[in-house]
């Protein structure tokens, strides 16, 4: 059997982030990845924020960074658009990267800091063995175990490492999103340094985008709550690309899909000898989807926990509760936001989403108050104001 | 349960299964069906349609 201080179940950046920071503080630590190539295939739009990285202290780096974003564009079920550009505060605006890269480059640098990985590498359970967790491993068809004394679940929105572990981890169906993309060129965007976010029907439930990764080239995909509709995300994908004036002309590369949990932070994410950690942890913002930045920042929380316990040789969970603290006091205020946020774009017909845009379409936000923006609201559509209210 | 040929192993299904049942591994998919209430949120989140019960 192999023994280590900290084993990380999945190598996308939350667990190679927490990788490197538990490495860096001194632990011996695993990776175990079951995919052959770290990063792909990609499930998401590839949007991370600025201000995330700066948090996090990576150096955007151009071999993965393709795109600088400098704004918003919303459209709503009509056509009629609202900007936003980065002098307001925008959750994702920063960069759109190549996953494919970015993840690898984030496994290099928790490999360069001491940790070590195992690529192809399956977990198939988990059971508790005194003051540890031991991890049945299976890697081109061989068999073994790894003990640990920290095991850190960053297995993705498929996350079975927690609910194994008895942490209540689960995520319900109206709170995962089903996604569907397709990486494009020839994508004819009106500025191909904005995101775009698409309303309405278009995708019941959440909505639609367009991320440019520069050139004539974007991903082009969707998200939909799957109780909300009778088609599938691949579908409405479809019907998006063959309605949107953007992609008339474009051509499809690459088809991704995946599940994104919207519904905040799971119940559980910390116990005895264990942390679990991005999508697994429902650590993504419920409004937008992303969760690539949070995802990091709680992998980074909890490599750094992990290393301090391991330090102290306490693995209890009220030690490892200061993860999830700081997780809190970094983005509960944020999450609760967005979550209400999510609700009340959820609640909205097609017409109050024009309504909205309406009101909005000519508003320079940097300079208006949100007293002036509620006037505005209530002129087009008190009956959309009334739902914001009832959320608030 | 039947996995169609155009599975893409996202995982989602897995991730919505109340019961924890589906493994996912890098291009198949290992249902306990022994273990399963047919309660269809797998078939009902798939992306792309692939699942169908036996």
């Amino acid at each position: 059997m192999i023994e280590t201080d900290v084993l990380i179940v999945g190598a996308g950046p939350a667990g190679s982030i927490a990788a490197k920071h538990a490495a860096m503080g001194g632990a011996k630590v695993i990776i175990i990845e079951k995919k052959s190539e770290i990063g792909a295939p990609k499930r998401c739009a590839e949007g991370i924020s600025d201000n995330g990285m700066k948090f996090l202290g990576i150096d955007i780096d151009p071999r993965w960074a393709l795109k600088e974003i400098e704004g918003i564009r919303l459209i709503a079920p009509d056509g009629t658009d609202v900007w936003l550009n980065d002098e307001i505060e925008l959750p994702e605006a920063g960069y759109v990267v190549e996953r494919k890269v970015f993840d690898k480059y984030m496994a290099m640098d928790a490999g360069r800091a001491g940790a070590e990985i195992k690529i192809k590498t399956l977990a198939k359970s988990v059971r508790k063995e005194g003051n540890s967790y031991v991890v049945l491993c299976e890697s081109m068809g061989e068999l073994f175990e790894i003990k640990a004394k920290i095991l850190i679940g960053a297995d993705g929105p498929e996350s079975h490492i927690g609910r194994w572990a008895g942490l209540k981890s689960g995520t319900k169906a109206k709170d995962m999103e089903s996604g569907a993309q397709f990486e494009m060129a020839n994508v004819q965007m009106e500025n191909n340094s904005v995101l775009e976010f698409y309303f309405g029907k278009v995708a019941p439930g959440g909505y639609a985008w367009i991320f440019p990764k520069g050139r004539d080239i974007a991903n082009v995909g969707l998200a939909v709550i799957a109780k909300d509709t009778d088609k599938t995300a691949y579908e409405h994908l479809v019907d998006f690309v063959a309605n949107c004036p953007a992609t008339q002309n474009a051509i499809p590369v690459e088809l991704n899909i995946g599940g994104d949990p919207v519904g905040g932070v799971v119940k559980e994410i910390y116990g005895d000898n264990i942390m679990i950690v991005g999508d697994a942890a429902g650590q993504v913002n419920p409004l937008t989807g992303g969760g690539i930045i949070s995802g990091m920042i709680a992998g980074m929380f909890a490599g750094e926990t992990a290393a301090d316990a391991i330090k102290n040789g306490d693995y209890s969970a009220k030690v490892l509760s200061k993860y999830a603290d700081r997780f809190d006091d970094h983005y509960g205020e944020k999450m609760d936001k967005y979550i209400k946020s999510r609700h009340y774009l959820a609640s909205l017909s097609d017409d109050e989403l024009d309504s909205i845009a309406h009101a909005f379409q000519d508003v320079e936000f940097e300079e208006v108050s949100t007293t002036e923006l509620i006037k505005n609201l209530i002129k087009v559509s008190p009956k959309a104001l009334l739902k914001l209210g009832k959320l608030i | 349960m039947i996995v169609k040929d155009w599975c893409m192993y996202c995982g989602e299904c897995a991730g919505v299964c109340p019961r924890n049942l589906i493994e996912v591994k890098e291009s198949s998919l290992v249902f306990k069906d022994d273990e399963c209430r047919e309660c269809d949120t797998c078939v009902i989140v798939c992306p792309v349609n692939a699942l169908e019960k036996k």
